[in-house]
C-alpha cells in the first residue's frame, strides 16, 4: 500500500473515530452565569415564571448553568427559553434555532 | 449459487434486525414515557444521517481501493443502508408530527429555514428511496442514477437543518467530513491512475 493511501486511511480512521465518539453536543451552549446550584431557584419557581408568560410548558430542564424551558406560546409556536436560575429572568428564547428574544445586554 | 443466495438472504435478515433495534428502543422510550417525542428528534435524525453517510461512502471507497471482500460486502448492503436511512427519517418526521400535534402548527413554522431544510431533505430522500428497488432500476435505466443522486442534496440539506436547529455547526460538519475526505482521495487517486496509464502507453 502506498504512502498516500496510508495517510488517507489514518485520516479516515480519525474522522470516523471522532464522529462516533462525538457526544450529543448540548445545543448552542447558552451561558447564563447561574453560579452554585445551592443558590438556584426551585423548578417550581421556573415553571411559575414560564406560566406567567402564558406558555404551555412541555418540559423544564437544567442545561449547563441555565434553566431551559420547552414550551408552546399562545400562538402555538414551539420554543426553547433560557432562564437565569437564580433571578429567573428570561434571558433568551429560540424558536427552532432562531433567536426570537434576548434580554437587553445579555451576551451568554 | 443457491446456497450463496440463501446465505446472503440470512445476512440481510440479521442486518435488518440490527438496523431496527435503535428504532425499537426509541419507540419503547416514547411509549413508556421515558422520553418525549422532542427528545427523539436528535437520535432519529442523527441515525438517518449516519446511515445515509454509510451508504454514500462505499462507492468512492471502492473507486479508491478497488473492490475487496469487505467493500464488496458493504456494497451489497448499500441499498439496505439507504432504505434504513429513509426509515429513520420517516420516524424522525413521525416524532415531529407527534410533538407538534396540529397540522396548522407545522405549516406555521414551515417558513423557518431550520424547518424547510428538513422537509426538503426528506423529499429528496423520498425520491431516492422510492426508486430503490430492482424494478425501478430496470425501468428507469439511466434516469435511475440521476434520481439516486438526490441523496447528495438530502445529505447537505439535512446537515444544514441540524446546524440551524443546534445553533452549532460542529456536529453537522463532523458528519460531512468523511465524505469530503473520500471525495478528495478519489480525485487524487484517479488523477494518479491517469498519469500512470499515460506512462505505460505514451
Amino acid at each position: 500500500m502506498n504512502k498516500r493511501l496510508k495517510t488517507f486511511i489514518t485520516i479516515l480512521a480519525g474522522v470516523t473515530g471522532i464522529s462516533v465518539a462525538q457526544p450529543a453536543l448540548a445545543d448552542g451552549d447558552v451561558v447564563c452565569g447561574g453560579g452554585p446550584r445551592e443558590n438556584w431557584s426551585s423548578l417550581r419557581e421556573v415553571r411559575r415564571a414560564a406560566w406567567l408568560e402564558r406558555w404551555e410548558i412541555i418540559d423544564v430542564r437544567i442545561e449547563g448553568d441555565c434553566y431551559e424551558v420547552y414550551a408552546r406560546t399562545e400562538q402555538g409556536h414551539a420554543i426553547e427559553a433560557f432562564f437565569h436560575p437564580v433571578t429567573l429572568e428570561k434571558l433568551v428564547v429560540f424558536r427552532r434555532g432562531r433567536e426570537i428574544f434576548r434580554r437587553q445586554g445579555f451576551t451568554g | 449459487m443457491g446456497a450463496g443466495v440463501t446465505g446472503m438472504a440470512a445476512w440481510r435478515i440479521v442486518l435488518w434486525i440490527v438496523l431496527s433495534i435503535p428504532a425499537g428502543l426509541m419507540i419503547r422510550a416514547l411509549a413508556s414515557g421515558e422520553a418525549l417525542a422532542m427528545d427523539l428528534y436528535h437520535p432519529s435524525g442523527e441515525l438517518a444521517l449516519r446511515l445515509m453517510l454509510l451508504a454514500m461512502l462505499v462507492g468512492p471507497l471502492i473507486d479508491i481501493f478497488r473492490p475487496n471482500r469487505f467493500l464488496r460486502g458493504w456494497l451489497a448492503v448499500r441499498r439496505n443502508l439507504g432504505v434504513a436511512a429513509f426509515g429513520y427519517a420517516l420516524l424522525h418526521l413521525a416524532f415531529y408530527v407527534l410533538d407538534m400535534r396540529a397540522l396548522a402548527a407545522m405549516l406555521d413554522e414551515l417558513s423557518l429555514p431550520s424547518i424547510w431544510t428538513g422537509w426538503l431533505s426528506f423529499v429528496a430522500m423520498l425520491a431516492a428511496a422510492s426508486v430503490s428497488n430492482d424494478w425501478a432500476m430496470r425501468r428507469l435505466g439511466r434516469r435511475w442514477k440521476r434520481i439516486q443522486q438526490a441523496v447528495y442534496a438530502a445529505f447537505v440539506l439535512a446537515a444544514i437543518h441540524w446546524w440551524l436547529l443546534d445553533r452549532n455547526p460542529v456536529p453537522a460538519l463532523i458528519h460531512l467530513a468523511p465524505l469530503l475526505v473520500v471525495w478528495t482521495a478519489r480525485l487524487t487517486v484517479n488523477g494518479r491512475r491517469k498519469l500512470n496509464t499515460k506512462d505505460v502507453h505514451p
